[in-house]
């Protein structure tokens, strides 16, 4: 025990922190479906609007109202302005993943085969999302966000809802890691997330109030379109025209360039390096065994989205908080500042504007020449780093490979016994770096196309979502295809 | 000097040698085939929508409680 150890920290609050327990027996097939869409689906229920907030923060004086400054991060971390969820499982799913890739880098000493170890290591990991979350709902309070001249009792009731939020998240999410449903909650978080907005986007008849006049608009694209080929006030053509191009809401041409993208990403998703192995204790026996190219699947995207959000923060604090927006200050000058857009989003300048995905193809191309180089860059070195480090730390790793190969008696044909741990050395980092590569390039590709977040979001969406078929899948051939569910509902859907 | 340049040199390598090992190993890759990959569209595209819509449903039931209690 040489030094201080940063898990240590967390001792005095282990028992104060809330945890769910471990099931007592296993957890069926049915059960655990159920378990998981039900806890995505009581995220979705948790957006309820924010207690305290002065009711027309919009309407206010717009010229220095403090607007959305993480608009293009919001989709990837199933976050909605101006709710409990300000910050979705930002909170959660950043801390958990820096503090794995802290341990994976040896800086946390952690050792996982240690019960108390892992507990403490938990409880940390619970803190720091409490932490931040705390952190940023405070930042955003100070920076008048939530409108400007709070009084104490609003500002205690806002930190309350936020940081106790985050709470709950926590352990919606940890209800599903330990076991009661399917992969890690926060993939099924996401995925039911990014679906709902996806068919909200599309097929959304919600009626949103886009001018002066009293006009409203459908929130879906198609519906939008139909309607407003009805409407009195538009030409047909015109209607048309609008339902492709409006920028204040979704419009066709984003909705079809998401479709584009998830089915891309479905593409790449089956891309596999199958290797030939033979048992080594009966003859005669051939197969195959997969590497995913997606080996990582979208965690490296939301590693990078987790570091971009890191980045706007810093300099929404420093630029608003400490420089108040003003153009003629040092810090402004430097970072860049924010323009107001539309009555809704905080744009970043140049040059903080460079990791800012444009808000259309036009506005990249005249505004933001660089931002494609850097953003890409960006999102290819975080995204790559990460997969390199991750599929050394997580379980999945050449040497645990090889291990279990041993374990079963396989082996690749072709090669000696020894020989395997060298082979898959070679092919596993390369198969996660180039996959994290591809995705990131999917992912700036279609951001850089003015999606303001929603092709991050669609590519991590559609990732996680396989993934989670893939395990029910797995997990129901392995449970015989004994599953009420499935009877209920004739062919699963899956 | 020269060992700083070769430094730079294996730093400009990386990407390149990168590159063409992702290349290669993509080209290695089994690709799906057009009736796998359709398979598969239409299963991710059913549960991807079938969700959305449970999930959009419960935003929809928000909207009136928004109302209500803001």
């Amino acid at each position: 025990m040489a030094g201080f150890r940063l898990i240590e920290l967390a001792k005095p609050f282990v028992p104060l922190l809330p945890e769910v327990e471990l099931p007592y027996e296993k957890i069926g097939f049915d059960e655990k479906v159920v378990y998981t869409i039900i806890a995505a689906i009581v995220y979705v229920f948790g957006q309820f609007p924010l207690v305290g907030l002065a009711k027309s923060v919009v309407v206010e004086d717009t010229s220095n109202a403090v607007l959305d400054p993480i608009y293009f991060l919001r989709g990837v971390f199933a976050a909605e302005p101006k709710t409990l969820m300000e910050f979705g499982i930002f909170p959660v799913v950043s801390s958990a993943l820096i503090m794995q890739v802290l341990a994976g880098l040896k800086m946390v000493k952690v050792n996982f085969k240690v019960r108390q170890d892992r507990e403490l290591f938990q409880s940390c990991t619970k803190l720091f999302a409490l932490l931040q979350s705390f952190v940023l709902a405070n930042v955003f309070i100070f920076s008048g966000y939530y409108g400007s001249g709070l009084s104490v009792i609003q500002i205690i009731l806002l930190n309350l809802q936020l940081v106790l939020a985050t709470l709950f998240v926590t352990l919606l999410i940890e209800v599903v890691d330990k076991g009661y449903g399917f992969a890690s909650g926060a993939m099924a978080i996401i995925t039911v997330n990014i679906s709902t907005n996806l068919v909200a986007d599309v097929f959304g008849v919600n009626q949103v109030p886009v001018d002066s006049e009293g006009h409203k608009e459908a929130q879906g694209a198609i519906i939008n379109l139909l309607q407003s080929m009805r409407s009195s006030h538009k030409s047909f053509l015109g209607a048309i025209f609008g339902a492709f191009n409006r920028d204040y809401l979704p419009n066709l041409t984003t909705a079809l360039l998401v479709i584009v993208l998830a089915g891309l990403v479905c593409y790449f998703n089956n891309f596999r390096l199958e290797l030939p192995i033979r048992s080594t204790r009966t003859r005669g026996v051939n197969n195959v065994y997969p590497i995913r190219l997606l080996y990582v699947g979208g965690l490296s995207v939301l590693f990078s989205y987790v570091v971009l959000f890191y980045i706007h923060v810093a300099a929404f604090t420093l630029v608003q908080l400490v420089a108040r927006n003003d153009p003629s200050s040092l810090i402004y000058k430097i970072i860049g500042g924010y323009a107001p857009s539309n009555n809704l989003l905080y744009v970043p300048q140049f040059p903080l504007s460079l990791l800012t995905p444009p808000k259309s193809l036009l506005d990249c191309i005249s505004r933001q020449p660089l931002t494609p180089i850097t953003f890409t860059a960006f999102l290819v070195v975080t995204g790559v780093w990460f997969a390199s480090l991750w599929q050394h730390i997580s379980g999945s790793s050449a040497r645990d490979i090889s291990a279990q190969f041993k374990e079963q008696g396989i082996t690749l044909t072709g090669h000696r016994e020894q020989g395997i741990a060298k082979e898959f050395e070679k092919i596993v980092p390369l198969a996660s770096t180039t996959g994290a590569a591809v995705l990131a390039l999917l992912v700036s590709g279609g951001e850089l196309l003015g999606l303001k977040g929603k092709g991050a979001s669609i590519i991590l969406g559609v990732s996680c979502g396989f993934s989670l078929l893939e395990l029910i899948t797995a997990e129901y051939q392995q449970s015989g295809g004994q599953s009420a569910l499935t009877q209920v509902l004739g062919v699963s859907g899956a | 000097m020269a060992k700083g340049g070769n430094q730079i040199e294996k730093l400009a390598e990386a990407p390149v040698e990168f590159v063409k090992d992702g290349t290669a190993f993509l080209q290695k890759c089994k690709k799906p085939g057009n009736k796998d990959f359709l398979k598969i569209v239409r299963a991710v595209g059913i549960g991807f929508v079938a969700v959305g819509v449970i999930g959009y449903a419960i935003k929809l039931v928000h909207i009136p409680i928004r109302y209500l209690i803001v």
